[in-house]
């Protein structure tokens, strides 16, 4: 009986050793993933939506002793910039939204017919704002820009500052000026459809202005000793880059493309805007104007109206009212596609020089689909980045051959020196003319 | 695992059945499989077979989800996906941000400075004053004043690499085009430097061969004007007046009591200040250059300075240390071309103004520049590039948001938008749209204001 009751014993000993080692597993396992996400959790819910002022230093009170209470290990918490969610910080007061009358088709704004008389007229008083500011050099604003809002990708606000930096370093040379935008002035017209409120807007505010000229936030400047043909655009309104057989013939959703492109200021333009929005605003009427494009332009895929499908649309559908004035310029790269550029670099580099603008020496390197700001782009973010470190420093060369240095390689962010110092530096000129060039010269009369 | 090992266990604990003695239930169980035994008895089995089993069966659930989240099956592919593809940034990420060049065949090879060698910008250069006006004579399409004003190049920058925290790089953009708006307004042209040109002179010291270089290459250049990348402009109206600097050379802002009587090393900042392009400049970038070059010779220096100027902490040699300690040393050459400015902030410290521009807005007006209404809001100690600053980040990022919206409010208000609040990213209509927008812009754009009072002066 003993040994039976031994036995007994042993076999519910070994049993609950069993089931302890068990629960001990299932335990640990739950409650270690649990923790860390709900404690986020909390923390988003808690300081998400503080609206009145009051509320918000509650809440700054709050995350203030939440801090220190986390933080009694480590006082240099608050002053780490690691991990701080700036979410908390950019939170607008009052919500304000005022909802658009859906029976009243949208405009951009009240109908001007009489533009290019009030400029005209405006330009006369004021001759110290000339819309020209050499024989045919126009007035030009670049005008880019992003969202107001920190990238999703944590590397996208470095490479939009390289690329703005990169557009500085052209319209410096140039005689060009910037705008860069980061409000959104239309809530209905968001995305990709924002450029036309903010374009609108800049024309009429600066009748000086006589072409603008939009360039995308991913596109950059690849040739910095290329001059825009002026003189060739004197009869048109509209320059894009693209192919008339493409838009007209084909219907081809990328005959042409909208990233980089110049407007005139003027009446005909105004016109152009208004005719353009219809398919921008968003929601139900974005989307089934999506479908439209879809069904009518070659190769397009299914998604919401973009303001580039929709030039397409109407270039095709009222040629005989725009198309005279709109030039489809495909003898430089006013944009160029990236994928066929970027691994020519070293390739130019021995065989060519800048000013070609062209297929040797493209003006504009555009990183069309890799949405550097954005999570999720249509190519391997590796490829993208990589590739627009190349093209940034393939421009960047340009600059600093000015001063007597360059980059170590295209993917390199080190410098080193071409040129030596000297006594003189006056007499040396850099081996592009970009110091002085001839496009920036001031008229002598300006000189006082 | 046979539930076989589990028939003694069951019979024993739970007891109720189990009074018979063991010996004959043992026998009776292992009989009881083959030949039949009392009814009640075998049900009472089977019941505590089937709670076994479903015990054991919640148990290995339990594992198996605690392990390998079977239960999640639905949301596993998205999870996936974004995992990868955070996987992938931070990889990139990392790689990016790397400092060393994998390209690069020289870094091994580069030796430190010899410090028995004293470093120099470049060749000196003597003549520089009148190197300057035959070019410029010989060059009239390039002049150095245009419509009245002297031409201005505003210079700042920032390191070739990623920021270490995101937010950085989103406030460096966001201060770019804040200074890119005011040169638009006031003619001024921008370099934004993203080069280390002289590795000794890295850091802070960096603006130093790069100022040079600067004024070198474009003698068309009256006035360089360097600006730090954490500096703001906040009064999108006012205009340095440069013609109260006309017996001057260098212009920064600081207080003449604290630097003489106090030798405080915050009596200048160096953070904003306008250098003219001509010999008189070109003689002080070189004297102010041997404290930079890193290494024993910027420690030594730091010594020095933390030594004789009040208030210094112990670290290596900054530039504002360095010109506050020259400008001191050598008072009799160089102070009598310096201008040192606080009527208007060209420098601001941020802490005693952000909290004030809700004030500002109601009692004051854009085009001051001073306390009532800062020309420049500047977030010494901020350092949103890095990983830590020396104040709270909280407070930090939350002040830079609000000088940026409070400037922006002014160039937006010819546009008839203004931000709602000084924090958020949105905007609100402050004008309707009109079909003769002319007779605003001409009320309302800042460049026709400044330039009208430039023309009546001249």
């Amino acid at each position: 009986m003993s040994d039976q009751c031994s036995r007994l014993r042993r076999s519910r000993t070994k049993i609950t050793v069993l089931c302890l080692l068990i629960t001990v597993i299932v335990l640990h396992g739950t409650f270690n993933r649990v923790n860390p996400d709900s404690a986020a959790e909390e923390n988003r819910n808690h300081h998400a939506g503080a609206e009145a002022p009051r509320k918000r230093v509650d809440t700054r009170r709050l995350l203030e002793e939440a801090q220190n209470d986390s933080a009694q290990a480590d006082n240099n918490n608050d002053k780490s910039y690691a991990e701080f969610d700036i979410a908390k910080i950019l939170v607008d007061e009052e919500g304000g939204n005022e909802k658009p009358d859906p029976n009243k088709p949208y405009s951009l704004g009240p109908k001007i017919s009489d533009w290019d008389q009030q400029r005209s007229e405006w330009l006369t008083n004021n001759p110290n704002f000339p819309n020209f500011i050499g024989p045919n050099k126009p007035r030009v604003l670049l005008v880019t820009g992003s969202s107001p809002k920190p990238c999703e990708n944590p590397v996208g606000d470095h490479y939009l500052l390289k690329s703005i930096k990169n557009k500085i370093d052209y319209c410096r040379l140039h005689g060009i000026e910037i705008f860069y935008n980061m409000a959104l002035l239309d809530a209905e017209m968001a995305g990709f459809w924002a450029k036309l409120p903010l374009i609108r807007k800049l024309l009429l505010s600066h009748p000086e202005i006589e072409f603008l000229w939009w360039m995308d936030s991913d596109a950059m400047f690849t040739d910095m000793a290329y001059e825009l043909p002026w003189e060739r655009y004197k009869d048109s309104n509209l320059v894009m880059h693209g192919w008339n057989e493409m838009v007209y013939n084909d219907k081809n959703w990328i005959g042409l493309n909208t990233g980089s492109f110049l407007l005139r200021n003027c009446q005909w333009s105004l016109d152009l805007l208004d005719a353009w929005a219809p398919m921008g605003p968003k929601g139900k009427i974005r989307e089934e104007a999506g479908k439209i494009l879809t069904r009518e332009l070659k190769g397009r895929p299914v998604f919401e109206a973009d303001d580039q499908s929709a030039m397409v649309y109407l270039l095709v559908k009222e040629r005989e009212k725009w198309g005279e004035k709109v030039y489809l310029e495909n003898a430089y790269y006013l944009h160029g596609y990236w994928g066929i550029l970027v691994d020519r670099y070293e390739e130019m580099i021995e065989n060519y020089h800048p000013g070609l603008g062209d297929h040797r020496w493209p003006l504009v390197t555009h990183f069309v689909g890799c949405k550097p700001c954005g999570k999720f782009g249509d190519y391997s973010v590796e490829r993208c980045l990589k590739q627009m470190d190349r093209a940034f420093n393939f421009g960047d060369n340009q600059i600093l051959q000015m001063y007597g240095f360059t980059h170590k390689s295209l993917a390199s962010r080190r410098v080193k020196r071409v040129r030596n110092e000297t006594g003189n530096p006056l007499e040396v000129q850099d081996k592009l003319g970009l110091l002085h060039p001839s496009f920036k010269a001031v008229k002598i009369s300006d000189s006082s | 695992m046979g539930l076989d090992s589990f028939t003694p266990q069951k019979r024993f604990s739970t007891g109720g059945g189990g009074g018979a003695l063991p010996i004959n239930n043992h026998d009776a169980t292992a009989a009881g499989r083959n030949r039949g035994v009392p009814r009640g008895r075998q049900l009472h089995k089977t019941f505590n077979n089937i709670k076994i089993t479903i015990l054991c069966g919640f148990v290995t659930i339990l594992v198996l989800r605690g392990t390998i989240g079977v239960g999640n099956l639905g949301s596993s592919e998205a999870d996936a996906v974004n995992q990868n593809l955070i996987e992938e940034t931070n990889r990139i990420l990392a790689e990016i941000r790397a400092d060393s060049d994998p390209n690069d065949p020289d870094e091994s090879t580069e030796t430190g400075l010899n410090p028995n060698v004293t470093y120099t910008l470049g060749p000196k250069i003597s003549d520089w004053d009148q190197q300057r006006k035959v070019w410029l004579s010989g060059n009239p399409e390039f002049p150095n004043f245009v419509n009245g004003k002297p031409r201005i190049l505003l210079v700042t920058g920032s390191p070739p690499k990623p920021c270490d925290n995101p937010i950085g790089d989103h406030y460096l953009l966001k201060a770019i085009k804040n200074k890119i708006d005011y040169c638009r307004l006031h003619g001024i042209e921008i370099v934004y430097n993203m080069a280390h040109l002289d590795k000794e002179l890295a850091g802070y010291w960096a603006k130093l061969p790069l100022i040079r270089r600067l004024m070198l290459s474009h003698p068309e250049i009256e006035w360089i004007w360097w600006m730090d990348s954490d500096a703001f402009f906040t009064d999108m109206v006012f205009e340095i007046p440069l013609s109260k600097y006309d017996q001057h050379n260098l212009v920064i802002h600081g207080y003449p009591d604290l630097l003489f009587e106090q030798k405080s090393w915050i009596a200048l900042n160096t953070g904003s200040f306008l250098f003219r392009n001509c010999q008189w400049s070109l003689d002080l970038l070189d004297a102010w250059a041997p404290m930079g070059p890193k290494g024993p010779v910027r420690d030594e220096a730091g010594k020095v300075l933390t030594a004789n100027l009040k208030g210094r902490p112990a670290f290596e040699a900054d530039d504002q240390s360095a010109l506050i300690y020259l400008l001191l040393s050598q008072k009799g050459r160089w102070m009598d071309k310096v201008f040192v400015e606080n009527q208007y902030y060209l420098h601001g410290y941020w802490a005693g103004l952000v909290d004030r521009y809700e004030e500002m807005m109601e009692k004051y007006h854009p085009g001051l520049g001073d306390e009532r209404w800062p020309f420049v809001t500047h977030f010494v100690g901020c350092k949103p590039c890095g990983s830590y600053g020396d104040y709270s980040v909280d407070r930090c990022l939350r002040s830079m948001q609000r000088a940026f919206n409070f400037a922006d409010n002014q160039v937006l208000k010819l546009y008839g938008f203004s931000h709602r609040g000084l924090l958020g990213p949105n905007i609100k209509r402050i004008r309707d749209e009109t079909t003769t927008p002319l007779e605003i812009v001409d009320q309302l754009d800042i460049r026709r204001s400044v330039t009208g009072k430039t023309k009546s002066k001249s």
